[in-house]
């Protein structure tokens, strides 16, 4: 049996750590509250000077559909190349793959000129075709591991039954892959809502489609050192996320412990 | 086996295997006589116009006049962007070359920005509408000529007029009368005058300059101050206009060595180089510092933080009553309009409009320092007062020596971290200038 | 109706992956490769560019500027990555034999910094660190009053306290990790180790080690490609300042193609990030999984 000592050891480690990862966060918190004073102003004059508002906006769009497409084509993707034997396959998984591995920096300056050269840059499509991107990269490996592992029985005995792969993948196996779907869907969200340098090279002139991050950072531009609204700023734009990570923190983790190579 | 992937990426590359650039095209200029001034005419049109006037009273400016141009043209809308000086520095270069770039913007004078642009041919040049409208009747000769390239983008200071400034800027030091009292003193006649008013602030526990410098230029305004004591105004004109002369020049060296003593001294704020540039009017008129070097941009905030506490003055020469030394200035971000904007008429009206008599009355009364004399306005505080008799007086002298960081495309940098390096004491002013003028020769040489 | 016995090629496969692959192909692989492309050209973004071959890479390793900032690249990867996971494999493994109660908490706590938008930590962190904040605040406190300074414009520490944000950000997933995987080690393990006489240390190398390697090749894999992306960081607290002293190759791409106006060599620097991460990931996973 472990001993008190190393008990107390696990538990004064753990509580030392968490305090270290909440402590900033919560220093955060008492700037733009104004503790122990507690006032919200703040936050509204945050909220209307940096016109969050529209900024939220604009990047809840750019997540669902983003998480939306990219999960639909990566569960499609994935279902194929985890079931499915054709040639180039192996080949077509290592491609999506790769994906994994290209950081952003890779590709957003050419991704700056290709998108002007069609005119979407300063668009919010513009914005999400390269995420959409990039998320299928994860996404097709996450659901072709998921799709793999589901029993064979399941994929025979529906094929028995006279089922085409659609109403395999549809009736059968989606069901029973909700908990990777919604880690996909979580993970893919998190990462498109704090996505910075996409937001900031390709929103470059139209304000009134700034994303959050982005918009937060005109924001610390335009008052540099009023840091209670600067503070105010960082946690509307934090939050969101957040709190779908409370909620839903199993599936994050579970994604990142899976070794999900994406940042 | 079919490999797709390389099969697409050999059709797409051959598809645009062209050099990068090579299908961006030159637009054409529009001969006079086509130049429409009956803006009302126009149709409703949208101008966008992208601006760096963020300070409190720079704002006040802007909105006033864009209301005003609005009034005056119930047709236009202006839809104005506004961003910090250093952000619209990264992005107007390429945004200019895009496919919905604005039509009017403030370009910063100098290789960085403005020849870069006119030799990308992104600005539309003003000569053309200078006939209909006047443009260098309107400035002192110098002023336009700072608003000028050669058409290939080449040179600065001549050719082809781009861009009309709003303001005009002229770099002095602000000082706080409560503390000068405090420390039982005037404000300085002479150079020497002044840096024994540094020692004795500092030996009172006063900062005696307040210094943010993260931003990297605002060390370039300390640094032409001393140029400005240590060196000749032609030769300062001649070496930032590409003319002659090197950094690592004996008064230039001297300039920069002095940098390094008041900062060793301890005359600058702690951490200088941690500090945000905007933040100084805050932090000034909270106390912080005897001194603040700054050129007009910094007048109304300070005037409605401190009143009658604050006051401005220009470098003093070297012994008192001598000849007025030279200082950094010279007209401020001017207005140019994009070549690819589809309303280059109802710009250049919107240019005009701006630099007008009245306009400059709108400049003055928000706190602003005119480029040329408004039609009535004065201004009613002491340091709005001060800030515009010393450019009256500037400019009369001709004593304006342009920005630094003109100099080179990437001047700004190099000399701003070469600077900030000399500050905190790691390299030394020859180690310093010697970077700087390694930049500025390649630069020279690749013209 | 057409029943194909399972397991055989089924070419209705190849219609599931297209939509997914030319979206994929089309806004990132062309990219890839047009960043590719462009790295071989002298260009400015404005004017027409020329033909630049290998020169901007051969600048990249030797230009003084960029060494340095691939040099600090290198630093942070101390930080963001040698550190969290030294510091969280220790202190796991000297956790590894208990079972701690509210588990699902402390999880949910030291995996919160990983969550939030690196522009937000980078705005708070900056707040943190000013002249006024309160880590300044808290020395002056102390007495330590002297050795306040404005950590992210001071030259020799500006680099240092950008690592430790990413310390910061990093060891919370470190520890996740480790933790998780040090809960799937058997108990008998360590049991048997008892009873052959195996101090901590043989425990350590015997049990734990061998336990966790996965989560290492996992903990090093995220946190070098953490280190290796930190623009957000880098452009929101110092922007490569004061002076050259935080300049990363990330921050880097950006700066040479909106400020100075060398687009190919920003490409370029793009490419070279992606092969030191493709780089780093196959060996991290060779050396620390070990082939089978």
């Amino acid at each position: 049996m472990t001993s008190r000592a190393e008990r107390l050891t696990t538990y004064t480690v753990l509580s030392l750590f968490a305090v270290v990862a909440v402590f900033p966060l919560l220093a955060v918190v008492s700037q733009a509250l104004d503790l122990p004073h507690l006032s919200f102003g703040a936050f509204s004059e945050a909220w209307r000077r940096g016109h969050f508002a529209r900024y939220l906006t604009n990047s809840l769009i750019v997540v669902t559909v983003v998480v939306v497409v990219a999960s639909v084509l990566s569960i499609l993707a994935g279902y194929a190349l985890g079931t499915m034997e054709f040639r180039g396959g192996s080949l077509l998984f290592y491609v999506f793959l790769a994906g994994l591995m290209v950081p952003t920096e890779a590709v957003v300056i050419p991704l700056y000129f290709d998108l002007r050269s069609v005119g979407l840059d300063n668009t919010l499509p513009g914005l999400m075709l390269p995420q959409i991107a990039q998320s299928v990269s994860f996404g097709v490996f996450w659901m072709r591991a998921y799709f793999r592992s589901a029993p064979r029985s399941l994929i025979e005995a529906a094929r028995i039954d006279g089922a085409s792969s659609w109403t395999t993948m549809r009736r059968v196996l989606i069901p029973v892959g909700r908990p990777a779907i919604l880690t996909m869907v979580v993970l893919i969200s998190m990462w498109t809502w704090n996505e910075f340098l996409l937001a900031l090279v390709i929103i470059n002139s139209n304000e009134s489609r700034r994303t959050a991050p982005l918009g937060l950072s005109i924001f610390q531009g335009q008052h540099q050192t009023q840091y209670p609204l600067l503070m105010a700023g960082a946690l509307i734009v934090a939050t969101p996320v957040v709190l779908v990570y409370v909620f839903l923190q199993r599936h994050f983790i579970a994604g990142m412990l899976s070794g999900a190579v994406k940042e | 086996m079919r490999k797709p992937i390389v099969v697409l990426a050999a059709a797409l590359l051959a598809v645009s295997a062209c050099t990068p650039g090579s299908n961006t095209p030159k637009p054409t200029q529009k001969p006079p006589s086509a130049i429409n001034t009956d803006i009302a005419k126009a149709g409703p049109v949208t101008l966008t116009v992208w601006d760096q006037e963020v300070l409190p009273g720079q704002n006040e400016q802007m909105q006033k006049l864009n209301a005003a141009f609005q009034a005056k043209y119930p047709n236009v809308k202006i839809k104005r962007v506004s961003r910090s000086f250093s952000d619209l520095e990264k992005t107007l270069r390429l945004a200019l070359s895009g496919n919905t770039p604005p039509d009017v913007v403030e370009a910063n004078q100098g290789y960085g920005i403005m020849a870069a642009l006119v030799k990308a041919g992104a600005l539309v040049s003003l000569d053309p509408y200078d006939k209909v409208y006047g443009f260098r009747k309107r400035f002192p000769a110098g002023v336009s000529q700072l608003n000028s390239v050669t058409p290939d983008g080449k040179t600065i200071g001549s050719g082809s007029l781009f861009g009309v400034s709003m303001t005009g800027e002229a770099v002095g030091i602000y000082y706080n009368t409560d503390k000068l009292a405090k420390l039982g003193i005037q404000p300085p006649t002479s150079w020497g005058q002044f840096e024994q008013d540094l020692a004795l602030a500092k030996s009172k526990g006063e900062t005696p300059i307040y210094f943010a410098n993260l931003e990297k230029f605002p060390a370039i305004h300390e640094f032409g101050v001393l140029l400005g004591q240590t060196a000749d105004k032609t030769a300062l004109r001649r070496l930032v206009f590409g003319q002659g002369g090197a950094w690592t020049d004996p008064p230039v060296v001297q300039a920069a060595q002095k940098l390094a003593d008041y900062a060793k001294n301890g005359y600058f704020s702690k951490s200088a180089n941690a500090g945000k540039y905007n933040d100084s009017p805050t932090a000034f008129a909270k106390g912080d510092g005897v001194f603040l070097i700054g050129g007009p941009w910094f007048a109304a905030d300070l005037q409605k933080k401190m009143g009658s506490k604050v006051r401005f003055m220009l470098p003093p020469p070297a012994s008192a009553g001598a000849q007025q030394p030279a200082t950094l200035g010279g007209p401020g971000l001017p207005l140019a309009i994009t070549s690819k904007s589809k309303h280059p008429d109802v710009a250049a009206a919107y240019l005009s409009f701006m630099s007008t008599p009245q306009a400059m009355d709108v400049v003055t009364q928000t706190g602003g320092l005119p480029a040329t004399k408004p039609a009535t306005a004065k201004p009613t505080n002491p340091v709005g007062l001060d800030v515009f008799d010393a450019y009256r007086v500037a400019s009369d002298k001709d004593i304006l020596v342009p920005y630094l960081d003109y100099a080179t495309t990437t001047f700004l940098d190099t000399l701003g971290s070469a600077l900030q390096e000399i500050i905190a004491g790691r390299k030394t002013p020859q180690e310093g200038m010697r970077d700087a003028q390694k930049d500025y020769g390649d630069f020279l040489a690749k013209k | 109706m057409n029943v194909r016995p399972p397991g055989e090629p089924r070419r209705i496969g190849y219609l599931y992956v297209l939509p997914a692959f030319v979206v994929y192909a089309l806004f990132l692989l062309w990219p890839l490769l047009h960043g590719a492309w462009l790295s071989l050209f002298h260009w400015d973004g404005l004017t027409v560019g020329t033909w630049a071959g290998a020169a901007n890479y051969s600048q990249a390793v030797s230009d003084p500027q960029l060494r340095g900032a691939f040099g600090h690249a290198v630093v942070l990867l101390f930080f963001y990555a040698i550190l969290p996971c030294v510091i969280a494999f220790v202190l796991v493994s000297a956790m590894a034999r208990t079972r701690p109660r509210g588990l699902t908490f402390f999880r949910t706590v030291l995996f919160l910094p990983q969550v939030v938008a690196m522009v937000a930590v980078a705005v708070a962190w900056q707040w943190i660190y000013s002249e006024h904040g309160p880590i300044n605040g808290t020395l002056r406190l102390a007495g330590l009053g002297g050795l306040a300074r404005g950590w992210l414009g001071d030259f020799d520490w500006a680099l240092p306290s950008v690592g430790l944000i990413g310390t910061w950000v990093e060891i919370g997933l470190a520890m996740v990790l480790f933790l998780a995987g040090v809960q799937k080690i058997p108990r008998e393990l360590y049991e048997a180790a008892r009873v052959d006489g195996a101090g901590a240390f043989r425990e350590f190398f015997a049990v734990t080690l061998p336990g966790l390697r996965r989560e290492l090749a996992i903990a090093l894999t995220l946190t070098t490609v953490a280190a290796l992306r930190n623009f957000d960081l880098i452009y929101l607290t110092t922007s490569g300042g004061p002076g050259n002293a935080t300049k990363v190759p990330a921050y880097e791409v950006y700066n040479r193609t909106f400020n100075t106006g060398e687009v190919g060599l920003a490409c370029a620097i793009g490419i070279i990030i992606a092969v030191i991460i493709f780089a780093f990931t196959a060996v991290i996973n060779r050396v620390v999984e070990g082939r089978p």
